[in-house]
């Protein structure tokens, strides 16, 4: 019976539905020997850089990768998409610890010193583990600031800003500068020109049946509103929503930003657009214009920025 | 039975009535005179007054889906009331010989997994597949009794219900889990026009010859030995309307995944109107079953607008408090 299958996707959706959004607390402390920070409520010591780490999640990795320090990885989990070419060279000697998330024990046995994590939820009984009871085993843990879901630590809107703090604030924990990284970013923002021909846009992530949209407050808000697009689901207070064709078709937007992830590819959401009796006549389908953005690069993080300059190149080329 | 009629004539015109109305309502504002002008038109009537794509969002998507909703409500609580029957056992439903556990095995197969079938056919032939098992183990068992059967869809379910599991637990990524989260509660969100052909041949293909095998039921009630008595070829009929409800569910389940509650409770909840009588009791556990479910998946469409729940939450919602007051009514009447 369905209920039976439940309890799996129950935690599956656990693991999800704590993605994505960013903290508001200030910055780290550095204490004599290290930082001292609260990070997505869980206060967390750090006495020295970190030297063995786990990586979960793809905007964990590539923080690391961006900020030079691929070669601490000593292992990554539940990895969303290859790395972009700038990093492939680094990353191709970490070791995959697991395809999903990784359980405790294939955590603890590969001994890390610090897990770095973009969801909360990696942190559960069934993936990594509990984030107390690693911190007494001496393992150090941190989520994307950008993703905690408890109320005072989730971000209302997420912006550039939130995205450099995690930068300067992963920086400080191993101690080394960020200021390159977090100028080049704002670099890519500033040279980004809003399109300003008035166009409303959908972001597609997933999801057939009911689409699985980039909401208000989220990742996929701050893109849209740097290339000047604006959202038809940007009235709903969230990072992703699920959504409906009905409200879709209505809105009728100009532009389809299409998420690609291999379990759901950019390609299977065109003829899915196009075949749906219903979809099939929205402006942008019917004259194909599209933005395509891979699954990894959706999520906030060293990525962002780069991704949002990709997509308005993209939203450039396209003729109204 | 006259005041079944009565119910029947009353639930008839409620049911139209709903329909009429479901397709009106919706995220998208479109007035009811346009909508049904749209609708008018493309029965070959008139011209639409409305553009392509709200034009798409009256023909395509609501039409479609309270369709669906109609035909999937009316089948789920006809096949609650005849598993009840043949089981003799009040919490029975369409699922009980282990078909939604086997639908949603073919569907997240197809999901998750990739294999490429289509994912109605997927879900019927899983359905197909645990009945089988079901009623292959009953036999095995020895006589197939009620309680045997009742027994052996436990297990095919908790099997098939594991194996899913262990599915969605291997292999999602990413946000993939979204689409088999929906249909493991059920939802109509993507019931379109083939939706409606495969749900509306069941109902009239097996549903209606369903509906008038209620004196047949009622011979079961008082047990196999009396049933046998009256003349009635036990085994064989249990057979026939096992397989029969079986495929009703299955192609039911095929377009919506396993939507809850309405055909565990919806037959009791006539049962408190009409009495125990399978006559009346089956085509108006259909009539209720289609109003109920068109107006919980019109809740699920718009109370949140623009987003979508899957109807199986709302379904359990309102029917659980429902009938909680229901049977408190009847309770203060005796």
């Amino acid at each position: 019976m369905s209920r039976l299958a439940l309890p799996a996707v129950l935690v599956v959706t656990g693991l999800a539905l704590t993605g994505c959004a960013a903290s508001t607390t200030a910055a780290p402390e550095p204490t004599a020997t290290g930082v001292s920070l609260d990070n997505c409520g869980t206060p967390v010591e750090i006495t020295a850089a970190p030297e063995r780490v786990i990586t979960i999640k793809s905007t964990s990795t590539e923080m690391l990768l961006a900020l030079g320090l691929g070669d601490r990885i000593i292992g990554t989990g539940f990895q969303d998409g290859p790395v972009p070419d700038e990093w492939a060279t680094d990353a191709a000697s970490i070791p995959v610890l697991s395809e999903m998330v990784p359980g405790q024990e294939a955590v603890l046995d590969a001994e890390p010193d610090f897990i770095y994590a973009g969801w909360e939820s990696n942190f559960s009984d069934e993936g990594a583990g509990d984030r107390a009871e690693l911190a007494t085993l001496g393992v150090n843990t941190y989520v994307s600031p950008a993703a905690c879901k408890e109320p005072g630590h989730k971000p209302e809107k997420l912006d550039f800003a939130e995205i450099n703090r995690e930068i300067g604030e992963v920086a400080s924990i191993f101690q080394v500068d960020g200021t390159e990284l977090i100028e080049s970013q704002e670099a890519i923002v500033a040279g980004i020109e809003p399109d300003s021909r008035g166009l409303s846009a959908l972001w597609y992530s997933s999801g057939t049946d009911t689409p699985y949209v980039g909401a208000g407050i989220g990742a996929p808000e701050l893109v849209l509103e740097t290339l000047g697009l604006e959202n038809i689901a940007g009235d709903i207070e969230d990072t992703w929503s699920p959504f409906g064709w009905e409200a879709v078709v209505d809105a009728n937007p100009d532009v389809i930003v299409l998420v690609d992830a291999t379990w759901n590819t950019a390609e299977s959401k065109i003829d899915l657009l196009e075949s749906n009796p219903a979809t099939r006549n929205l402006d942008a389908v019917k004259n194909s214009r599209y933005l395509y953005i891979p699954f990894a690069a959706g999520e906030a993080g060293v990525r962002t920025a780069p991704a949002a300059a990709d997509l308005a190149e993209q939203l450039k080329a396209l003729t109204f | 039975m006259r005041r079944a009629g009565w119910w029947g004539a009353a639930l008839g015109v409620a049911l139209v009535l709903s329909i009429t109305l479901a397709v009106t309502i919706g995220p998208a504002e479109i007035r009811f005179d346009e909508v049904w002008a749209s609708i008018v038109s493309h029965l070959g009537l008139g011209t639409t007054p409305l553009s392509v794509l709200r034009d798409g969002i009256v023909w395509e998507l609501r039409m479609p889906r309270v369709l669906t909703a109609a035909c999937v409500g009316a089948g789920l609580a006809l096949s609650g009331a005849v598993m009840q029957a043949l089981t003799r056992n009040p919490l029975a439903d369409p699922y009980l010989l282990g078909l939604s556990s086997g639908a949603s095995l073919g569907a997240v197969s197809v999901i998750l997994l990739g294999i490429s079938v289509l994912l109605p056919l997927a879900a019927f032939l899983g359905a197909l597949l645990a009945l089988a098992v079901t009623l292959l183990l009953a036999s095995a068992l020895g006589r197939i009794t009620p309680t045997r059967t009742v027994l052996a869809g436990l297990a095919v379910s908790s099997l098939a219900g594991a194996v899913t599991s262990f599915v969605i637990f291997w292999t999602v990524t990413g946000d993939s889990y979204r689409e088999i989260l929906s249909w493991l509660l059920g939802s109509l969100s993507g019931a379109r026009w083939p939706a409606v052909l495969i749900a509306g041949t069941a109902i009239i293909v097996i549903g209606i010859p369903v509906m008038a095998t209620g004196r047949l039921l009622d011979s079961f009630a008082f047990g196999d030995t009396s049933a046998a008595a009256l003349g009635v070829n036990v085994s064989g009929t249990r057979w026939a309307l096992l397989g029969a409800t079986a495929l009703l569910t299955g192609a039911m389940v095929s377009v919506s995944g396993s939507i809850g509650f309405v055909g565990l409770i919806l037959p009791h909840a006539v049962r408190l109107l009409v009495g125990p009588g399978h006559r009346a009791l089956l085509p108006l556990s259909a009539l209720v079953g289609a109003i109920f479910l068109v107006w919980a998946d019109t809740i699920a469409r718009t109370i949140f607008d623009p987003r979508e729940l899957p109807v199986g939450i709302v379904t359990a919602l309102i029917g659980a408090p429902v009938f909680a007051f229901l049977l408190a009514r009847r309770s203060a009447d005796a």
